[in-house]
């Protein structure tokens, strides 16, 4: 382990699908959240409370711990203005911070930008899980995703060694080709080298990595597992991301809702402990978010698609506490049937950028966000 | 062995198909260039996977209700396809008239416009306008169930201006605003249900409901409009008819087919080509497949220069490396799987980003997609058990010198035959190298899946992963 | 359109529709249904094919006809004891115990109907009781399952343990020569009769698998079929046959004569209007929408229209009866069943 100053990392973990607010933070002292959800609620009696009107879905130990430790920001009723209640739609949104116009550049993709303007650090964010998330994307900005980290990289179908290294030293020779080409050539080589490179980078993270907490086997777990091997490797990565699902529970939701917290939870208590055990704590700051909420009535097996959620922002560095206000349940209050958002996600996004990340917020997020006051100074 | 008629009818088949097989191109070769050009644009019957079925096996694509089952459906029709060309002149379309599944949340209905794609893609670019006004899917995807006589929505009417036709400068906003009340009423049947269920990705309670076109003609602005400086009471159509008689929809169409069928980049030798294709446009009556023989039987395309002048779009590097290996031609458990990868290369069909469809060319190129990339052909044309893969091995044994070949031969064989391509004298070497470290390839006797068989599929694993086949 | 002959021997009256799609992992509503048995104890099982992103959720669920989940089994997709690949189809013996084919993973697998797995058979191949693509199956009334071995294109008799005792049929549209089929039914003499896929037909056989009759052609006439992919006789004799790329079900005579055309006719099922009430805004543009709209030219297949007319069957992959006449329409695409009444 090395002893040079740790740069801060964000740790993004996305639930994908829709998470339900109102089953995730209870307000089991509102007698309007049980007329609501006669059949898909969180009764009294199982909730974790956090204080007299809010409680934790009773999946969340381990959070619930790390709450008491100070640790865990909720922020409350997050989301935006006209909101959208379409997967692709919202979850665009929320990656490219541009709720009014279709956004092409992703948010973290931006962020990644101005980290390594030069581009010099192919790893400055890794993807864990097939396919980039658009928050990700932008322009000129590589970003690896990585499925198995033990075997990511070229040729991982090759099972034998000897093989699998003689066609590596072909491919790095043959993208390490003379200056002097056209241009496109010329950036294929480059790029080519940079996969090979950031590849044989990647793959000594697990190997360098030691811990004593045990993850657990589900694709989550071992993802935040991978997340924290890379983290450990201090190689530079400043933005690690995976996801995690589906949350679109429409129907049977009590028992998937549960499993499904159960494995956030579970992952995210795993990290910490990881953090703490390396002393790192300060040094990686985790953003749970969705991009919706769900519907106040439910459909008497499950809920739909709602408007405003809630996220969390998880680490040492963090003052743990309740930010934004929890939405009113009254029919007065609500949007089409819907908790009406209070806080722009953007303010939050605003808060990681500026204070966790050391950026320029404003360019990234296509405006002036007010902020809270979530990080320690 | 490589003849310039293999090499330039295989530079045809990148172009107007997925590249092909060595039996594929003797049957073009067979035809001559310009009669296979004349059979790549006048497509007859595909052949292709039967949809019944596909709709047997594979529920998902029954329905067509979700992304990943609606991608592969489209995948299944390019890579058993016997035209080509139908396919990409499709995906060309659903590039530049970019809808995405993102807001429709309808699979469906953007396969019914991909099918009105393959329709009418190659006639006459006012009918394809036409067509494209009335589809569903881009009536939602650009708000014109909201354009209303009594209150209009610009969207559709700028792109069609902008992204669709003339570009930008060629036209005021006054000319948006009376292309806009021109399409007033043009909308789909059911069309705020419809809307309300795409903006909330509603599937309840029984799966979809697809979409058509209908005409509220109470809702259409039938004044007196002035556009491009003519005036008339015009609808939809007439719009339509001035657009396309104008200079500037020629040469954007003439470009972006030039872009998508020719070079990344339109160089100056380039240029006589696209002026060539913008006289056909106006001589054919708008006719696009007219303009792709101008295209195609150009001495510009015929040249080195356009060789391998465009990088592979993620859709052309998955469906060219299946067919080149023969693969899946019968529903296959877990073929959604094998659509993803063109997903996670950047290019997942049914949902271009934005509007401006995919930026194509270098930007495909990322390190985190080169891997995808290159780890998806290489494997694919690495397995000596599909037929295509088998194909290349008895081509190389027809011409190795008594079922042997030395390293360079079976460099340059499979080379040619998964091409042909030309690659630099360093990657020929290397190529050379990796197979001069087993010496000289004994084929007589092969068996399926032996030492032998492996080395092609050695060999061809790196082939496929040169610079060089990135490009088309 | 449901139409019929002037006077046919037969009538049927629309019941009710019981369903809705679930793309999650459990609780009431289906995904992709494509076989359902009803128990003497009016309990209804429908199999849940499932798509590939939801295929860890196959199972089969369990419904009243009041609309009541009673629950659900299964234990996932999977090639182990109990799990499905594609499962295709089920039937019931008299001992309780429903068996399932899986034509991925060729084989017949057991439950009883208390949702217990109890166990499989079957091997890959094409010699005597090997199976490739196990589609229909059929008990008889000594007990003996019947099963549709469609890429062996014949028909396959078996103990309930997957003894083999006999079979028939060969590739070709010949008599007792089959073309890729699919369902599978018994009538009360102990006769066999199956949905012959690709030759567009019925064919009737005897309980040792000689030919008796054949019934359809390739069309959209009447009596005619498009890939027909289920049958079921009730004790009268009549004939209901799912016409799944024609998107209609058809009921013969136990002679063949065409009688009628069932084309669909879904309403609001109970499922559907909670989702309703708690979705208002929805429920009211659907209340002012006309659901069964006048199409443009070109989207004229059964396919199309049913794909865009939601009261009309969209998939019917299978047809089942129950003991008191009733007509079990299993909906593939709509994750539905309909139910019709005979006089």
């Amino acid at each position: 382990m090395t002893t040079t100053k740790r740069e801060k990392s964000l740790i993004v973990i996305q639930l994908s699908g829709g998470n339900d607010y109102l089953n995730t933070v209870v307000p089991y002292s509102d007698g309007k959240y049980y007329d609501s959800r006669p059949v898909v609620n969180i009764s009294q009696d199982k909730v974790i409370p956090i204080n007299d009107q809010l409680g934790f879905n009773p999946s969340m130990g381990p959070i619930k711990s790390l709450w008491d430790e100070g640790k865990v920001a909720v922020i409350n009723g997050i989301g935006y203005q006209n909101p959208n209640r379409s997967h692709f739609r919202s979850m665009d949104i929320w990656h490219t911070a541009e709720p009014d116009a279709i956004g092409k550049e992703g948010w973290l993709g931006r962020a990644v930008r101005d980290l390594d303007p030069l581009g010099e650090n192919v790893l400055t964010a890794v993807n864990f899980g097939r396919g980039l998330p658009r928050a990700l994307g932008c322009p000129g900005v590589s970003v690896a995703s990585v499925g198995d980290l033990e075997t990511y990289g070229l040729f991982p179908d090759v099972q034998d060694e000897e093989l699998r290294m003689f066609t590596l030293e072909a491919f790095s020779r043959m993208y390490g080709g003379a200056a002097g080409r056209d241009p496109v050539m010329q950036m294929l080589g480059q790029t080519g080298q940079d996969a090979l490179q950031g590849a044989d980078i990647l793959r000594t993270a697990p190997v360098m990595y030691s811990s004593s907490v045990e993850y657990g086997p589900d694709t989550l777990a071992q993802n935040v597992k991978s997340i924290s091997q890379v983290f450990h490797a201090n190689i530079g990565a400043k933005v690690l991301y995976t996801q995690h699902g589906p949350f679109d529970t429409h129907s049977g939701e009590l028992p998937t809702h549960a499993k499904l917290w159960n494995e956030v939870a579970g992952s995210v208590g795993c990290l910490m402990d990881d953090l703490k055990e390396h002393g790192t704590e300060d040094d990686a700051t985790i953003l749970i978010f969705s991009e919706f909420g769900r519907r106040i009535k439910d459909n008497a097996s499950g809920s739909d698609h709602g408007s405003a959620g809630v996220a969390f922002l998880i680490g040492g560095a963090v003052n743990g506490g309740l930010y934004g206000e929890y939405p009113s349940l009254t029919e007065a209050e609500q949007i089409e049937g819907d908790l009406r958002s209070n806080n722009d996600f953007r303010s939050a996004y605003t808060n990681v950028l500026e204070d966790w990340l050391g950026l320029d917020a404003a360019p990234i997020v296509n405006g002036q966000f007010e902020k809270f006051d979530i990080f320690h100074s | 062995m490589i003849s310039n008629d293999t090499a330039l009818m295989a530079h045809l088949l990148r172009r107007a198909g997925f590249g092909a097989s060595r039996d594929e191109l003797e049957g073009y070769i067979a035809m001559g260039y310009k009669g296979a050009v004349d059979a790549l644009l006048n497509p007859t019957d595909p052949g292709n996977m039967p949809d019944d079925l596909i709709r047997r096996y594979h529920v998902e694509q029954s329905e067509l209700r979700d992304l990943p089952g609606s991608a592969a459906y489209w995948m299944y029709r390019m890579i058993s396809t016997a035209c080509p060309m139908e396919e990409k002149i499709a995906l060309f379309w659903h590039g530049l008239f970019a809808t995405g599944y993102t807001k429709l949340n309808q699979a469906r209905t953007q396969l019914n416009q991909v099918d009105m794609f393959r329709r009418s893609g190659l006639g006459s670019f006012e009918d394809l306008l036409l067509e494209l006004s009335r589809d569903p899917a881009m009536i939602i995807w650009l708000d014109n169930n909201e354009n209303h006589g009594d209150s209009i929505n610009e969207n559709y009417g700028r792109e069609l201006l902008e992204l669709f036709s003339m570009g930008i400068g060629n036209y005021s906003e006054d000319d948006i605003k009376e292309c806009a009340r021109a399409f007033t009423g043009w909308t789909l049947g059911n069309a705020e249900y419809m809307a309300i269920r795409a903006a909330k990705d509603s599937i309840w309670p029984y799966g979809r409901i697809a979409w058509h076109f209908d005409y509220r003609e109470d809702d259409h602005d039938d004044g007196e409009k002035t556009f491009l400086g003519e005036t008339g009471n015009f609808n939809g159509e007439d719009i339509i008819a001035i657009i396309v008689k104008q200079e500037s929809t020629a040469r954007f169409l003439a470009t972006r087919l030039f872009q998508f069928f020719a070079a990344d980049e339109v160089s100056k030798a380039g240029e006589n080509a696209v002026e060539a294709m913008v006289a056909t446009y106006f001589s054919s009556g708008y006719k696009i497949s007219d303009m792709l023989q101008t295209l195609f039987l150009s001495d510009y395309f015929k040249s080195e220069e356009a060789r391998f002048a465009r990088v592979k779009g993620p859709v052309e590097m998955v469906v060219g490396a299946i067919r080149m290996a023969g693969n899946y031609q019968n529903p296959s458990l877990g073929i959604e799987k094998v659509s993803d990868n063109m997903f996670f290369m950047g290019q997942g069909l049914l949902r271009p980003p934005t509007v401006e469809g995919w930026h194509e060319g270098v930007e495909w190129i990322d390190s985190g997609a080169l891997v995808e990339r290159v780890n998806f052909v290489a494997k694919v044309l690495s397995d000596v058990k599909s037929p295509g893969v088998r194909s290349i091995i008895d081509w190389l044994e027809a011409g190795a010198d008594d079922g042997v070949l030395n390293p360079s031969d079976l460099a340059d064989g499979c080379l040619d035959l998964l091409g042909p391509i030309q690659v630099s004298d360093e990657t020929r070497s290397v190529l050379v190298d990796y197979a001069a470290r087993l010496g000289d390839l004994d084929l007589n006797g092969h068996q399926p899946g032996d030492q032998a068989e492996q080395r092609v599929g050695n060999m061809l694993r790196l082939v496929a992963a040169t610079r060089e086949y990135q490009l088309a | 359109m449901s139409t019929q002959i002037k006077s046919p021997g037969i009538v049927v009256d629309y019941v009710k529709t019981i369903g809705i799609v679930n793309n999650g992992f459990n609780g009431r509503g289906f995904a992709n249904p494509y076989d359902i048995i009803v128990h003497n104890d009016s309990r209804i099982f429908i199999l849940n094919r499932c798509d590939p992103a939801r295929a860890s959720a196959i199972r089969v669920g369990i419904c009243t006809l009041d609309e009541e989940y009673l629950g659900e089994f299964g234990k996932g997709f999977g090639t182990g004891d109990g799990q499905f690949v594609w499962a295709v189809a089920m039937a019931l013996d008299s001992q309780d115990r429903i068996f399932i084919t899986d034509e991925h993973s060729n084989r017949v697998t057991i439950y009883n109907t208390d949702g217990e797995y109890i166990s499989n058979w079957g091997n890959s191949g094409s010699g005597d009781g090997e199976l490739n693509g196990p589609a229909g199956i059929a008990v008889d009334s000594s007990g003996n399952v019947f099963v549709v071995d469609q890429h062996n294109a014949r028909v396959q008799k078996f103990t309930a343990e997957g003894q083999f005792i006999a079979n028939w049929g060969s590739f070709g549209n010949g008599e007792g020569q089959f073309n890729l089929p699919w369902g599978a039914a018994m009538d009360s003499d102990d006769n066999i009769y199956i949905a012959d896929w690709r030759n567009d037909r019925i064919q009737k056989f005897t309980n040792d698998g000689k030919f008796l009759a054949a019934f359809g052609s390739t069309g959209y006439g009447d009596g005619q079929f498009q890939r027909p992919t289920g049958v079921a006789v009730d004790p009268e004799g009549f004939i209901y046959v799912a016409d799944w790329g024609n998107e209609r079900v058809q009921i013969l005579s136990a002679d063949g004569s065409f009688q009628l055309i069932l084309r669909g006719e879904a309403t609001i099922s109970k499922w559907a209007s909670e989702y309703l009430a708690s979705n208002l805004e929805e429920k009211a543009e659907r209340d002012i929408s006309n659901l069964i709209p006048e199409l443009p030219a070109h989207l004229n297949t059964p396919y199309h229209i049913s794909s865009q007319t939601e009261p009309y069957f969209w998939g019917p992959v299978s047809v089942s009866l129950d003991r008191e006449g009733r007509l079990y329409v299993t909906e593939t695409n709509r994750h539905r069943f309909q139910v019709y009444q005979k006089r």
